[in-house]
């Protein structure tokens, strides 16, 4: 197991100025920029669309326009120093601190069910922190689950022939209670996302076939439930839009699919230029600072613009599964893997319910929506990306 | 130090799922954006754009002194729209109950205001297009649009707006309401014969439903605009996309006079008086004033009139009723271009035309005029069966005697009989003559529905008795007991009906029986005597005027024909006429009237009005103007069972004249001078 302290013996060593320079392997040169960067430009963008989504609605109810904007630009900061404070804790204290955050992620899910809890959008998901700050526990779940998984595959029941029957029931029976708990809120969306991490975990780690299989048939036909719940999640939803807009015409089911798919479709190739989305500055699309920004990028940024988000976050998505790849110790790339699995299914059900591929369920877009819990979770699973970056050594070529 | 994790393979086919998602997600992205973006965005458009109708301003109709008949007036509508309170929930109830508090009226009445009508449906209720927002109030508070527009969560289905609405400013009390006539919502017919464009455009359009709003509509409503809004999910406007403006109605002027509008109503309320003041029942009359040389309708007017503001916003069910009830009179009749009524002695100077232009008289020989004559096997008399001894044309003009013209009739028709006998057409003087007169058809004038009165001949009564005489008196002759008079009439007409007899012919030379006019075509007819034979087809638009004063259009009274006599023998007439006032029928009604300052000719008519009533349709057709030039006006007063042309009509026509040229009184309500002579 390299160290931090390996890598400076190592530089201690005698060689030529040339060759030390090449051999060089610092904390900084392990660091990986591009993740940063791109998650970070991510976050920016997200930033800008948030303004853009939000500036209009502001206007009418009399808050300044940049209000979400500067939100969102403090929620970004905190974020990306609870993201620095997890990469500097590194491993071995997260180690440590693994069953605390799992239990920590428990009480949460448990809190928000009780009276703490508050109800937004028919899910029963916020705890009010008062002065404004709320915080959903579902993302702490998040974090916790891919940690836990990490801990158990990776370290404590780990196991040359990757894990066996009574690992992969110990683990299931560990993701169960969070699952359960979330399940209750009823955030269906998040509980696709920790099935599908813990589906994807489970395969990385070396499960047999059967059971990843077997956990595959499981998920999606779990996804297919959910499908068939959406429908009255939608019709919640609706109720909720009708509730606050009465002079709203409910079209029927679907009126969120529709509308977000013909704004996010009516931007074309080039997008009508940001600010200029009448499908955006019109709210026909509910939620749209959060759940549905991404009809933003796609209305006011077209086809371009949505590639260049799609293509940053598969740059986030390629960098942790080449920090997975690279880490020579197990519980650092079942982290790593983890960040990715969710992530990759976060991203895909909330584009997917964007753009008809996927049913609406309500869930954030990873970096871009708006939402401090979900951005504080964010950046600190890209903290825990770079914390496993800089705990592999640097590969001489 | 081989990096390569124990993980490689797995991660390489987690990799691939991942990326797998992502290409997923791509691809739809590109489906949606630039396979089918155009889809999509035409999508988009029709959400979030909606066409908002600008109503241009409606023309205005203008006396000929600019004087504003018609206006506009700016309210505060506030409007339901009944889709969208069929949206809510509870069909709107809530918000309609706060709307009654706001508008301090009771929910009921909100909600009838917005009921449709139909069978079974109390008043008020809403007779336009269902798709069209329903007016509840058209005079609200300026506060309470305020509230409506700045709560519109609270009022949805609900605005309030600034709309026009017409106006009738009344100058000198001139209602004119037949001639003006009023304007409707258009109705769910006339839409329907528009395209679903147009349709959505004109969808609170009102339309000229009579008089000369209906004749100027294309030009007074002018070109609704339409404004293309971005609005939002709930339906608030957030920007204007486009505009095409909307292009106000042009204004009517028209060759009425407001003040001598005024004297004419008034005068049909004193004729009326006057007739009532006989005993005689005396429900309604009509007059027309018009300008002689032009042909130009100066005033025109029937009685009973109604209000056009009851038009607004569509009319109520009550109000209609009132407006088309026989026992009232039937006020939305016209009566100056709707009522058809037997001329009686005003028909006579077209007679004199007649025999003199054929050769049947001359006008300066003397003729007998005996109390009675002998046609057929009756013997038709003189009013009151005087007899005036021999008298040239001038006299019988001017003391009106009736068996002069049953001679000549007499003479005429047998002349007719003996042509048809020996296989040729029968000459017709008098109908031909009435005809170039421009009586028994239209006169064009531009209003609607006008009527086109009568005049029998041969052909016309064959042709009347084929189509329901014969059908009629047949089967009243079946229905009625032998003992009733009519049976015997009916008897006769169902075989021998279609005959013009002599005793028609005498009729007619008198201007009754088959002879019916309407009082405008009377007032051309006279017209023509004093304009050098010129008939003219009368119109009251003169000019068109754009909102910014450019003149569009200069109306002039189309010309239909000239009399063919002539101008001695029109000069003739005339000279005849204008002593009717000094020494004839009409020297009562004018006695103490200023003739040397103010020249005046006419000539009185009683015309029976039919079988069923004895009263009579009193007549008064005359001319004035200033000594030593053409008469200018023409002015013709009918006052149906009114008695006397010189008890009823002739005082109302006097009282015109004193209007128009300011001088003398009324004289005092006294029995007429003339009681002694039949009209």
């Amino acid at each position: 197991m390299t160290t931090l302290a390996d890598s400076l013996v190592a530089l201690r060593g005698r060689s030529s100025m040339r060759e030390r320079l090449r051999m060089r392997d610092t904390v900084v040169r392990r660091f990986d920029f591009l993740l940063l960067g791109s998650s970070l430009t991510l976050c920016a963008l997200g930033a800008v669309l948030v303004w853009s989504a939000t500036r209009g609605p502001a206007a009418i109810s009399g808050t300044s326009p940049t209000e979400y904007l500067h939100r969102d630009a403090l929620n970004i900061g905190i974020g990306v120093m609870l993201g620095a404070v997890t990469m500097v804790l590194g491993g071995p204290r997260l180690r440590r601190w693994t069953p605390g955050v799992y239990l920590l992620a428990c009480a949460l899910l448990l809190l928000v069910l009780g009276p703490l809890g508050a109800t937004v959008n028919g899910s029963h998901s916020w705890i009010i922190l008062g002065g404004g700050f709320q915080l959903q526990p579902a993302e702490v779940a998040k974090l916790a689950l891919v940690l836990s998984l990490a801990l158990v595959l990776g370290e404590w029941r780990a196991t040359p022939e990757g894990p066996g029957t009574p690992e992969v029931l110990l683990v299931l029976g560990l993701a169960a209670v969070p699952i359960g708990l979330v399940l209750l809120q009823p955030d269906l969306g998040t509980v696709m996302v920790l099935v599908f991490t813990v589906i994807g975990v489970l395969m990385v780690s070396g499960a047999s076939r059967r059971w990843v299989v077997a956990l595959l048939l499981v998920g999606v036909l779990g996804s297919i439930g959910v499908v068939q719940l959406n429908v009255l999640k939608d019709y919640q939803l609706q109720r909720f839009t009708a509730f606050l807009h009465p002079g709203t015409d409910p079209r029927g089911f679907g009126y969120n699919a529709t509308q977000a798919k013909i704004t996010v479709a009516s931007g074309g190739l080039l997008g009508v230029g940001l600010g200029h989305g009448a499908q955006t500055s019109g709210r026909f699309v509910p939620e749209q600072h959060t759940d549905f920004i991404f009809t933003v990028a796609g209305e006011e940024l077209g086809f371009l613009g949505c590639s260049v988000i799609l293509a940053l976050l598969g740059l986030v998505l390629w960098r942790g599964l080449r920090i997975a790849a690279r880490s020579p110790d197990p519980y650092g790339a079942l982290v790593a893997a983890g960040v990715v699995c969710w992530f990759a299914f976060q991203t895909f059900q909330n584009i997917g319910m964007t753009v008809g591929l996927m049913p609406i369920t309500g869930l954030p877009l990873p970096f871009l929506s708006y939402g401090g819990s979900a951005m504080f979770a964010n950046l600190v699973a890209i903290g825990l990306l770079e914390s496993v970056a800089i705990g592999t050594p640097r590969r001489v070529r | 130090m081989k990096y390569t994790s124990r993980y490689g393979l797995r991660l390489g086919v987690l990799r691939f799922l991942v990326f797998g998602l992502l290409l997923a997600l791509f691809g739809q992205l590109w489906y949606l954006q630039i396979v089918g973006g155009e889809t999509y965005r035409r999508a988009a458009v029709e959400n979030h754009v909606r066409d908002v109708v600008v109503p241009a301003d409606r023309g205005r109709i203008l006396d000929d002194q600019g004087r504003a008949l018609v206006a506009n007036r700016t309210v505060l509508r506030i409007t339901v729209d009944r889709i969208a309170l069929s949206r809510q929930r509870d069909h709107g109830t809530a918000v309609l109950h706060r709307l009654a508090g706001l508008l301090r009226v009771s929910y009921a009445d909100v909600r009838h205001r917005i009921t449709l009508c139909g069978k079974g449906v109390p008043q008020p209720c809403w007779n336009g297009s269902p798709f069209q927002p329903i007016p509840v109030s058209e005079q609200a508070d300026p506060m309470v649009a305020l509230q409506i527009n700045e709560q519109s969560e609270s009022y949805p289905g609900v605005s309030a707006e600034v709309a026009t609405s017409r106006s009738y400013p009344r100058p000198s009390q001139a209602l004119a309401a037949h001639v003006l006539g009023y304007v409707a919502p258009i109705s769910e017919g006339e839409l329907s014969t528009l395209s679903t464009e147009q349709q959505d455009i004109r969808r609170n359009d009102v339309v000229g439903r009579a008089g000369l709003e209906t004749s100027y509509n294309g030009l007074l409503s002018g070109r609704d605009g339409i404004r293309r809004v971005a609005v939002d999910a709930v339906g608030g406007v957030t920007a204007t996309v486009s505009e095409t403006p909307a292009v106000s109605g042009d204004d009517l002027l028209t060759s009425l006079d407001a003040k001598v509008q005024a004297v004419l109503e008034r005068a049909l309320g004193l004729g009326l008086a006057r007739a009532r003041s006989f005993g005689q029942p005396a429900k309604t009359a009509a007059g027309v004033v018009l300008d002689a040389q032009t042909g130009h309708v100066v005033a025109m007017a029937s009685y009973p009139a109604y209000n056009p503001e009851i038009f607004i916003g569509g009319i109520s069910a009550a109000d209609y009723r009132a407006v088309t009830s026989r026992k009232a009179g039937v006020p939305l009749l016209n009566r100056a271009i709707q009522g058809e009524y037997a001329p009686g002695s005003s028909f006579k100077p077209i007679s004199v035309s007649a025999v003199v232009k054929e050769g049947t008289a001359n006008f300066h020989d003397t003729y007998s005029c005996p109390s009675g004559v002998t046609i057929g096997n009756r013997v038709f008399h003189n009013f009151e069966s005087t007899s005036l001894g021999q008298i040239n044309m001038h006299t019988v003009l001017v003391k009106s005697c009736d068996t002069v013209f049953y001679q000549f009739a007499n003479h005429d028709w047998f002349a007719d009989q003996r042509r048809i006998k020996n296989g040729q057409p029968p000459i017709e003087a008098v109908q031909n003559m009435a005809r170039a007169y421009g009586l028994g058809q239209d006169t064009g004038i531009d209003l609607p529905s006008e009527s086109g009165g009568l005049i029998e001949d041969r052909a016309s009564k064959l042709a009347r008795w084929k189509t329901y005489l014969r059908r009629n008196a047949c089967a009243g002759a079946k229905r009625r007991p032998a003992s009733d008079p009519i049976h015997q009439l009916d008897v006769e007409n169902c075989t021998d009906g279609w005959r013009f007899r002599d005793a028609d012919q005498a009729n007619e030379n008198i201007g009754q029986g088959t002879v019916l006019v309407t009082p405008l075509q009377l007032a051309a007819a006279y017209a023509s005597l004093v304009n050098g034979g010129t008939v003219y087809s009368p119109r009251i638009g003169a000019v068109v005027r754009a909102p910014n004063g450019r003149i569009v259009r200069r109306i002039a009274s189309p010309v239909r024909g000239h009399v063919p006599i002539s101008a001695r023998l029109r000069a003739d007439i005339v000279s005849a006429l204008y002593d009717v006032p000094r020494a004839g029928t009409a020297a009562g009604a004018f006695g103490g009237f200023p003739l040397d300052t103010v020249h005046v000719g006419g000539k009185t008519g009683t015309a029976q009005s039919g079988l069923d009533t004895k009263y009579d349709t009193s007549w008064f057709a005359s001319f004035a103007g200033l000594p030593g030039k053409p008469a200018k006006y023409v002015a013709v007063v009918t006052i149906p069972q009114a008695g006397q042309g010189a008890r009823a009509a002739a005082p109302a026509v006097r009282a015109i004249w004193e209007g128009i040229f300011g001088v003398g009184q009324a004289p005092a309500a006294k029995p007429s001078q003339t009681s002694g002579r039949r009209p």
